[in-house]
């Protein structure tokens, strides 16, 4: 192999790994809340519907190249739907505004047919989710992998899932030690920040949205758990101050 | 049906919320096209405030 291979290579190797990166934020947030069988399930099924349609490239990719920015934009809103849900949830939890009495009593009532249809919900979120990278992925493999064979440019593509895979997994195990109000927090901080980027970025064009691209995902989501800290502790304090008030 | 369109929407609140935060971004885009993802996001928390209350 030559210089220009390797450099061809590394480059698909580093692209694709930032999004397998993405894709396996995504599941790890979906796994903490619906368990890693069905995640996984999800991302499964995920990267067979990618494998197929790299199978099928002539037709496929004329597709996909027509309709990411539509793609990305429709699995962005379902995010922010989904992700302002559990955002509000997880402040009013951490305000101690939800009245936990309330809940047992919803979920006593429709206890099954909530957690399937949660967790039917959640595994669509994860399928989407790796469906959207791995369909990114194939694009850098198209777009980059000009100098190379089809089996050398895949292949790094490949690795990268495999490297990412491998470190997400030494991660899972310290995660299961966090608090559950907590976890839903960063999962709901972490699908706002996808949505906003996606929904957005496809709607009105990636590159003049967001100019700093991918990045721009990191400091999304340290504004959302700050700004969800700051209204969760503003509610609490002005719910004891109300209490005060009534006793004095 | 309802409380699965319920799950995966959330409630009116929820939609218009979002909603909104999309017209505001694609409004913003027009002028400072760079701020309107910014303009989204603020929007979102404000939303997650005001349905938080």
């Amino acid at each position: 192999m030559n210089a220009t291979q390797w450099g061809g290579m590394s480059a698909i190797f580093l692209a694709s790994a930032v999004e397998w990166v993405e894709a396996f934020t995504i599941v790890l947030a979906v796994a903490l809340s619906i368990g890693w069988k069905r995640a996984v399930s999800a991302a499964l099924a995920a990267l067979v519907v990618v494998a197929a349609l790299v199978a099928v490239t002539g037709v496929g990719l004329t597709v996909v190249k027509a309709d990411i920015n539509r793609i990305r934009a429709v699995i962005g809103v379902f995010l922010l739907l989904f992700g302002l849900r559990w955002y509000v949830k997880a402040i009013r939890r951490y305000a101690g505004r939800t009245a936990l009495h309330d809940e047992a009593r919803e979920f006593s009532e429709t206890r099954e047919h909530l957690a399937h249809a949660e967790a039917h919900v959640a595994w669509l979120v994860a399928f989407k989710g790796v469906l959207l990278e791995g369909l990114e992925v194939w694009l850098l493999v198209v777009a980059l992998g000009r100098t190379l064979s089809y089996a050398q440019a895949s292949g790094s593509a490949l690795v990268a899932l495999l490297a990412v895979i491998v470190v997400g997994l030494m991660l899972r195990a310290p995660l299961t030690r966090v608090p559950e109000n907590t976890l839903k927090f960063t999962v709901a901080c972490a699908l706002l920040a996808f949505g906003s980027f996606w929904s957005v970025g496809g709607l009105l064009g990636e590159h003049t949205v967001w100019p700093l691209g991918d990045v721009t995902l990191l400091p999304l989501f340290a504004v959302y758990a700050v700004s969800g800290r700051l209204i969760g502790l503003k509610l609490r304090l002005s719910a004891a101050d109300t209490a005060e008030g009534s006793r004095a | 049906m309802r409380k699965l369109l319920q799950l995966v929407f959330g409630d009116v609140r929820n939609i218009i919320s979002v909603a909104l935060a999309i017209a505001l971004a694609y409004m913003a885009q027009r002028w400072i096209p760079a701020a309107a993802g910014w303009i989204l996001v603020g929007a979102i928390i404000v939303a997650g405030f005001w349905q938080a209350v």
